[in-house]
């Protein structure tokens, strides 16, 4: 008699334990979620900060350059890479995976390089490499003369495609 | 092993076993039915929490043209998934105020990446303060929608009913009939089971209604109706549901929950025949395959066709003991034969399963063990190369180690996967901070740097400032601009004259004067004379001639001093000034590094702290759902034991030995 009240007692305690487990857990979830939460925070907060720092520190202003990369269409160019001399000297090689090269395409810019320029004029070198039309290997350089001011010079290399030529085209502008 | 039931049953006991063993056997094979619909059921309705498609939609504010580098910048990040990156961008350009052209889709996409990465409260906080009336409505709705799907997946379920019930109008595309399912789910996990249906019963899905959505919901709806107790109802959708084309896997997938869950409904509203028809069409290798097994023979067996039954739970006998579908058909088949007088293999089965579970049960004990000594969560992340953070990140396929083994369905529960992204994204914020420790090092030597050069540049600098009076130089200036409007107010032509010009002039000067003083009758000196009158209107004539010219360009000339003085004043203004604040601001940067330290270390320790204690956490839910297959382990043995020493018990009132 004894074994057959056994079985559904069992039945009973682990329908109650079921019942009950999810209650306590979920509110365990939410405290321990809700601290996370918080830290997170707290290390975005952190990673701004640091960020900012960076640049206040190491590019101020008044000497910051920054090199920018954007493309568009991308028809008639896959990119691969791009190299980046200023004043003849090498400053950034950059080889774009498959994902960066698709956030490019969707209107992404990345900061290809970022450093100091005394005033004056300085003369900038980039080298793209990639699949040009009909797949084949492409190399292109662009040059630009650029006269470094006293607030931040901002540079973009831009790709885009040229349909009437069925060609990209590599464009340099300066922003200010 | 095989007598220990013989002998714990005396003869009285056994007695009585016999005397209810018959009546019970359908009472306790319905209440199996019942027990197994219920753990059916609950699967089916956890499983509709997961019928979402959990695929990544863009976020708020998705810009096409780029007015701002940096706002490219942030997108770069952004588009490829990294939205720790692009949050950190995103605040930085926002601090530097590049982001001119794009403020409102900055604050929208910053809601956004908030709501990616789990924040929910800053992500509310955002959009409560941005989604008011100036911003669009197609916005609006769509930060609201996301706003909702976080608060129900983290379960914050009222909140999510707040914030879908904030959407006004229709949202674009395929969010609209995602919106619906959102909400009915969320209506249904409130308890609020005829809101859920009123919901769904509302929204006519465009087309033929074969789309994903639409199948979701009916899906969703037919279990919500079986929760009412509208069997007739339910039916008609999970039928329509069970019966359409699937075309992919997922809907394939939840074809065969459908048809799983009309099928124990049909089983527990004791219409066998019913449940094997549609229980027959879930697909025999998918993932509900074993319990459709279990329940076919089931229905065979309310039928009373026991050697029907024992097909399909044959079938599960060969399938992985770790599903408790395959675990209750080591009780079923022998469970059948002993129906079919088949007493013997009845024994050999029922002694087979108790072994079986046994050995499951040490196994099951061994998990435990690898789970308190650590280790669980580590071991399931640790095929994870991903630097993302965020609230799309699912783990994908489970290591096969003593610590998982057992766990796949708590694994694949919402709530484990929650923390389980927790746990992961406090271990890639730990990394994210290891990095930047280093970086702080580069930071100390750049202040000392910087302290250095300007001891270095500092002699030089003052003597320069020193040196340099600008005032002198802008009186120089005065004097000029002047002295070229007097010239200017006498129309003084010779004033503009050239040096050579001036020393050709003064010469004719002199010589008139000598010959002023010479005999005026003399002809050679009359011829004199009239040489330099001639000599003089010449050089008068080209001073005349030249004047507006030269005049332009003094002034020009002026101007341009006046430029490059101010220019002058500027920079030593700059200079000046630089030489006073730059020892300051170098400071600041000291004291802004030195806070980095501690405050890195701090936050690093908080963060080992808070992924220990989600560890402990979900070592504590996996122990207990490992507990708890356990316990059914042992009652399953209690069963098999029971229905043992019934059979001996029998065997033994028959006079004989078993069959």
């Amino acid at each position: 008699m004894l074994r057959k009240l056994i079985w559904p007692l069992i039945v009973l305690l682990v329908a109650v334990a079921a019942r009950a487990q999810p209650q306590d857990s979920a509110e365990t979830f939410k405290s321990l979620d809700e601290d996370v939460q918080a830290l997170k925070k707290e290390v975005l907060d952190l990673n701004r900060e640091l960020f900012v720092l960076e640049e206040d520190l190491l590019f101020p202003a008044n000497t910051q350059v920054a090199v920018f990369v954007s493309m568009d269409v991308g028809e008639f160019f896959a990119l691969d890479s791009v190299t980046l001399k200023l004043d003849n000297k090498e400053v950034a090689n950059y080889l774009y995976t498959e994902r960066e090269a698709q956030a490019l395409l969707k209107g992404g810019v990345h900061r290809l390089y970022v450093g100091n320029l005394k005033a004056g004029e300085h003369e900038l070198i980039a080298l793209f490499t990639g699949q040009g039309p009909n797949g084949r290997d492409y190399r292109r350089g662009a040059t630009i003369k650029l006269e470094k001011g006293v607030g931040a010079k901002y540079i973009e290399l831009k790709i885009s495609d040229r349909a009437s030529k069925a060609q990209p085209e590599f464009i340099v502008k300066e922003w200010e | 092993m095989a007598a220990a039931p013989r002998d714990t049953l005396d003869a009285t006991q056994a007695a009585r076993v016999r005397s209810r063993s018959r009546a019970g056997l359908k009472a306790r094979l319905s209440s199996k039915i019942a027990i197994a619909l219920a753990a059916s059921l609950a699967a089916a309705v956890g499983n509709a929490r997961e019928a979402k498609v959990p695929e990544q939609r863009p976020v708020i504010g998705t810009p096409q043209v780029v007015k701002d580098l940096h706002w490219g910048d942030v997108l770069f990040y952004f588009y490829q998934g990294d939205y720790l990156q692009a949050l950190t961008r995103l605040g930085a350009a926002q601090h530097y105020g590049r982001l001119e052209h794009h403020a409102v889709e900055a604050e929208l996409l910053k809601g956004g990446l908030y709501l990616s990465l789990g924040q929910h409260e800053e992500a509310g906080r955002i959009f409560d303060a941005l989604l008011d009336e100036n911003v669009p409505l197609d916005v609006r709705n769509r930060a609201w929608f996301y706003l909702a799907k976080v608060w129900y997946q983290r379960d914050y379920l009222e909140r999510a009913a707040e914030a879908l019930s904030s959407i006004r109008g229709a949202l674009p595309g395929d969010l609209e009939p995602e919106r619906h399912l959102l909400e009915a789910q969320v209506l249904m996990y409130l308890d609020r089971y005829d809101e859920a249906i009123r919901v769904l019963e509302r929204w006519q899905p465009a087309g033929d209604g074969s789309d994903p959505w639409s199948q979701y919901a009916r899906f969703n709806i037919g279990v919500a109706l079986v929760r009412k107790g509208r069997l007739d109802d339910a039916a008609k959708l999970l039928d329509e549901v069970g019966r359409s084309e699937a075309p992919t896997e997922e809907l394939a997938a939840l074809k065969d929950k459908a048809n799983l869950a009309l099928g124990f409904a049909w089983l527990k509203a004791d219409r066998p025949a019913d449940a094997k028809a549609v229980l027959q069409r879930v697909r025999l290798e998918g993932p509900q395959s074993n319990k459709a097994l279990l329940a076919v023979g089931w229905a065979d067996s309310a039928e009373e066709r026991f050697t029907a039954a024992l097909a399909p739970w044959l079938e599960l006998r060969g399938r992985d003991v770790l599903d408790a579908a395959v675990q209750e058909s080591y009780l079923a088949v022998p469970y059948a034969y002993a129906q079919l007088n088949a007493n013997q293999k009845a024994v050999e089965q029922y002694l087979f399963a108790i072994e079986t579970f046994e050995q499951e049960s040490k196994r099951i004990d061994e998990s435990i063990a690898a789970i308190r000594s650590g280790g669980l969560l580590d071991a399931l992340v640790s095929n994870d190369r991903g630097e993302k953070v965020g609230w799309y990140w699912q783990l994908k396929s489970l290591p096969d180690a003593p610590v998982t083994r057992y766990l796949y369905h708590l694994l694949a529960t919402h709530e484990f996967q929650e923390g389980l992204k927790n746990y992961r994204d406090l271990k890639l914020m730990e990394r994210n901070l290891a990095a930047w420790s280093l970086s702080v090092s580069a930071f100390e030597d750049m202040v000392d740097a910087r302290r250095r050069a300007y001891e270095l540049r500092l002699p030089k600098l003052e003597h320069a400032l020193d040196t340099v009076d600008l005032d002198a130089l802008e009186a120089r200036k005065n004097d000029l601009e002047s002295r070229v409007k007097l010239i200017e107010r006498e129309q003084d032509a010779a004033a503009l004259a050239t040096a050579r010009e001036l020393e050709q002039w003064h010469k004719l000067e002199r010589i008139e004067q000598v010959l002023t003083r010479a005999d005026q009758s003399d002809p050679l000196v009359q011829e004199m004379r009239e040489k330099t009158r001639l000599l003089r209107g010449r050089l008068l004539w080209d001073f005349n001639a030249s004047y507006k010219a030269r005049l332009w360009r003094e002034r020009k000339e002026l101007r341009e001093l006046e430029v490059a003085y101010k220019e002058a004043r500027r920079r030593w203004v700059l200079v000046e000034r630089a030489r006073e604040e730059y020892p300051a601001r170098t400071e600041e940067f000291a004291a802004r590094v030195k806070n980095l330290r501690p405050k890195i270390d701090s936050l690093s320790t908080r963060l080992a702290a808070a992924a220990e204690a989600h560890n402990r956490y979900l070592a504590d839910i996996a122990i207990k759902e490992l507990e708890a297959q356990k316990e059914r382990l042992a009652s399953y043995s209690l069963q098999a034991r029971f229905a043992l020493a019934s059979i001996y018990d029998r065997a033994a009132s028959a006079g004989g030995g078993a069959e």
